[in-house]
């Protein structure tokens, strides 16, 4: 995957977009775990969300910079 | 020895855990504060933006006790700050050679969404608040150099995006303050508070005043437990899951204290010679509810109780219909006449339904101890009802402003004219979402002077000795501390955002510091007058006038048409939530005239009362049975009808004429119906011709009542709010 993409003419890194991405990503992991109750079993669910999401980010930014 | 040393430790442990629990909470916030304000400052000038003070300023704004609020806040104000930029962009590209012109459109937007703030007073409103004001901050200052404008956006967006994700992480993930505990903490409360006004009404030992203050207080709560519901549901998805629910509990709070207060002012009308023998029957009823009521009133009641309250309730529904029927049975044999008798059906009617709600309430309670729950599905929703009028003055006031001092600015080319003008937009948006603005707006004048000072101090004795960020930093803290301990307060909160928020824009140095001390002063002077006059202009064109209380009266009489004429589905939840909507908004505008606030609560009272009997009478008309006796064009369906126009005409024009005209229309229905012969048992849970008599009576007895607002007329009522002392 190229590192930067031309939206409109104007390029753009594509982490941002993937940031996006991701984003939506873990919304819909997110709402999966609430509709199981699996954030019940969770310390600080904050966090875990957190961290769910820069562990996905992170996956997706090395698929890119590997 | 052992015994001896535990009993101070164990005082000791005691102490520590109520500080931590108060004052404690207080200091974290600071805590909280001072790191987020630490991370986003050191981030701004690592990535060399060119305004951190941007960042921390968006740092302050943002910044809520509660995590779940800062995460909802976070999210509009992103959506509010795009918005912002893409009519900006717009704005530079068409009117960049025309100041005019251009300053005219800023104002006009401005004006547009202060309007928006003070109509929606949610976060909606606050989307409103900084598309505005994002606006202004980026359109002013890229009207200098057009060439740069967009470039120029783009980073104030990427530095209000910095500032809005310090804030959120840290308030999020480090000891947080979470609103859903607040939202379960405010619920039980005011359920508590409920139970122990209820259980003294219903032993009639409640004071008319107090029942006022309540209800006032309750429909403050029901706006903002709305506002804390969607607040909660950004941070935790087990609220997020119980929103329904959640939603749907405070609807039925709103509908059981409506119909609490409607038992209540029929048992005060049946005080008296006339109504001895009905209460005496009664009592016993009254007595039962109030010995259920007791005990929740002395405690907070937790979700798991909810679920024995429920089923406690359903069994004592049965115990209370056999004794509403010993005392119909108990006036019969004193051969009580017909009168006397309706008036004991209404009350008990009421009763019975008044017990049926707070079953209801219960078992949603109960409900939100599941994951997943029938109750969830609830179509209905909460409608935000403010008075358009009032929203249209912020908007007019605050777009005639920034065009004045947009026009001085042009005239004088004062260097700090943007600023000037800038603030006095940010001043108004921010006021706007408030309550009360001219306190706020106050507030704002006070802190920002003290900011003023203290960045003199900094900026001309500390800064000019300091080397490296960490100094830097720690030159911050007692200002930023300081602002925070005020912003932790809701009484103080004014100072907090007036200190933090022009501190930081003024006094903090930018990535290449400039020092100048002539702009330094210029930019404080042109604060500290716009703000000036923002405050006068409040003063100028306030909002609480009479002719603004007329019309926020004439709204809230209006609901009963709404009732009357709205469509059935989703009427209880949109009449219920909109009328205490635009009472919260009337009583905060009238914050300075009690007597003011007491007529719009009584007009509430009277909204309230016949709007609801009226909705239930259309429900029962909706659900009549397929029988010859309720169809269309029998003479009582006809005079429920004629009922409704006489209604609407009394509440667009409260007169003596139209008032008689009304009590004739309840008459001669209550006439039809007794004369229309029914198949069934004449018992409420069988006959709804019997419901329909107790729901008519109840708005003649309403109508009758001498102490209503509606038995005044309109006339005299405007003349006494006028002459009040």
């Amino acid at each position: 995957m190229p590192r930067e993409i031309a939206l409109f003419g104007v390029y753009m890194p594509s982490l941002t977009l993937l940031f996006l991405a991701t984003l939506a990503g873990s919304w819909a992991l997110d709402r999966l775990l609430a509709w199981f109750g699996l954030y019940r079993h969770a310390w600080h669910p904050t966090l875990l969300r957190m961290s769910l999401f820069t562990c996905l980010y992170g996956l997706i930014a090395l698929y890119i910079y590997r | 020895m052992k015994t001896v040393a535990d009993a101070p430790v164990g005082a000791f442990r005691r102490a520590l855990g109520d500080w931590a629990l108060s004052e404690g909470m207080t200091w974290v916030f600071v805590f909280k504060a001072l790191l987020t304000a630490f991370v986003a400052l050191w981030l701004a000038y690592r990535l060399e933006l060119p305004q951190p003070s941007t960042v921390l300023a968006t740092v302050f704004i943002v910044m809520q006790r509660q995590s779940g609020e800062v995460l909802a806040k976070s999210f509009y104000r992103i959506i509010g700050t795009l918005l912002g930029l893409v009519v900006m962009v717009t704005l530079i590209a068409l009117f960049n050679q025309e100041r005019v012109l251009f300053l005219l459109c800023l104002a006009i937007w401005v004006g547009l969404c202060t309007a928006g703030a003070a109509r929606y007073r949610d976060f909606r409103g606050y989307a409103c608040v900084l598309s505005g004001y994002t606006a202004v901050m980026i359109g002013l200052p890229a009207t200098f150099n057009p060439d740069g404008a967009f470039m120029q956006a783009l980073w104030r967006v990427l530095e209000i995006s910095v500032g809005i994700l310090c804030t959120g992480l840290v308030m999020g993930l480090i000891l947080p303050q979470t609103s859903g505990a607040t939202l379960r903490a405010t619920l039980a409360t005011r359920f508590r508070d409920f139970a122990g006004f209820a259980c003294a009404g219903l032993a009639g030992e409640l004071e008319p005043q107090r029942m006022e203050q309540l209800s006032a207080r309750f429909a403050a709560q029901a706006v903002a437990l709305e506002n804390l519901r969607n607040a909660s549901a950004f941070e935790d998805p087990n609220i997020r899951l119980r929103s329904g629910r959640l939603a749907r509990l405070n609807n039925e709070f709103m509908v059981l204290s409506t119909r609490f207060h409607a038992l209540y002012q029929l048992l005060q009308r049946l005080q008296g010679e006339a109504g001895g023998h009905v209460l005496e029957a009664l009592q016993p009823c009254l007595a039962q509810l109030g010995a259920e009521l007791a005990p929740l009133a002395e405690r907070l009641y937790s979700e798991g109780d909810a679920t024995s309250l429920a089923q406690g309730l359903q069994i004592s529904q049965q115990a209370l219909m056999q004794r509403i029927r010993d005392g119909r049975q108990q006036l019969v044999e004193r051969q009580a006449d017909e009168a006397r008798l309706t008036d004991f059906n209404t009350a008990a009617e009421l009763l019975f339904r008044f017990a049926n709600d707070l079953h209801g309430y219960a078992q949603t309670q109960a409900s939100l101890a599941d994951q997943h729950h029938a109750r969830e599905s609830w179509k209905g929703s909460f409608t935000p009802r403010a008075n358009g009028l009032a929203a249209a003055v912020a908007g007019i006031r605050c777009a005639l402003l920034i065009l004045a001092l947009s026009a001085f600015w042009l005239a004088s080319s004062w260097p700090s004219g943007s600023t000037f003008v800038l603030t006095a937009g940010l001043v108004s948006a921010l006021s706007s979402t408030s309550a009360n603005p001219a306190r706020l707006s106050r507030q704002l004048l006070v802190g920002a002077t003290g900011s003023a000072v203290a960045g003199f101090v900094l900026q001309f004795w500390i800064f000019p000795w300091l080397d490296g960020f960490a100094l830097l930093y720690a030159s911050l803290v007692p200002v930023i501390a300081f602002g925070a301990f005020l912003l932790a307060r809701p009484q103080t909160l004014g100072y907090g955002v007036g200190l933090l928020i022009w501190f930081c824009m003024l006094a903090l140095p930018a990535n290449q510091t400039h020092y100048l001390p002539y702009h330094f002063f210029n930019e404080y002077l042109a604060i500290l007058a716009s703000m000036g006059l923002v405050v006068v202009s409040m003063l100028i064109l306030p909002p609480d006038r009479p002719w603004l209380w007329r019309r926020l009266e004439q709204d809230l009489r209006m609901r009963v048409v709404f009732a009357v004429s709205g469509k059935l589905k989703g009427l209880v939840d949109g009449f219920e939530s909109g009328t205490h909507d635009l009472l919260n908004q009337a009583y905060g505008l009238a914050a300075r005239r009690p007597d003011v606030q007491r007529q719009l609560l009584r007009w509430m009272f009277a909204v309230l009362e016949i709007g609801h009997a009226v909705i239930e009478l259309r429900q029962e008309q909706a659900a009549l049975p397929d029988e010859p006796c309720y169809a269309e064009d029998t003479p009582w369906q006809l005079g429920v009808r004629a009922l409704g126009r006489a209604l609407v005409r009394l509440f667009i024009q409260p007169d003596e004429a139209n008032r008689q005209r009304a009590l004739a229309a309840v008459e001669q229905a209550i006439q039809a119906v007794r004369d229309t012969p029914e198949l069934r048992p004449p018992q409420f849970d069988s006959s709804p011709l019997r419901r329909v008599l107790s729901y008519l009576h109840f708005i003649r007895s309403s109508l009758l009542d001498p102490n209503s607002p509606l038995a005044e007329g309109s006339a005299s009522l405007a003349g006494r709010v006028v002459h009040a002392p």
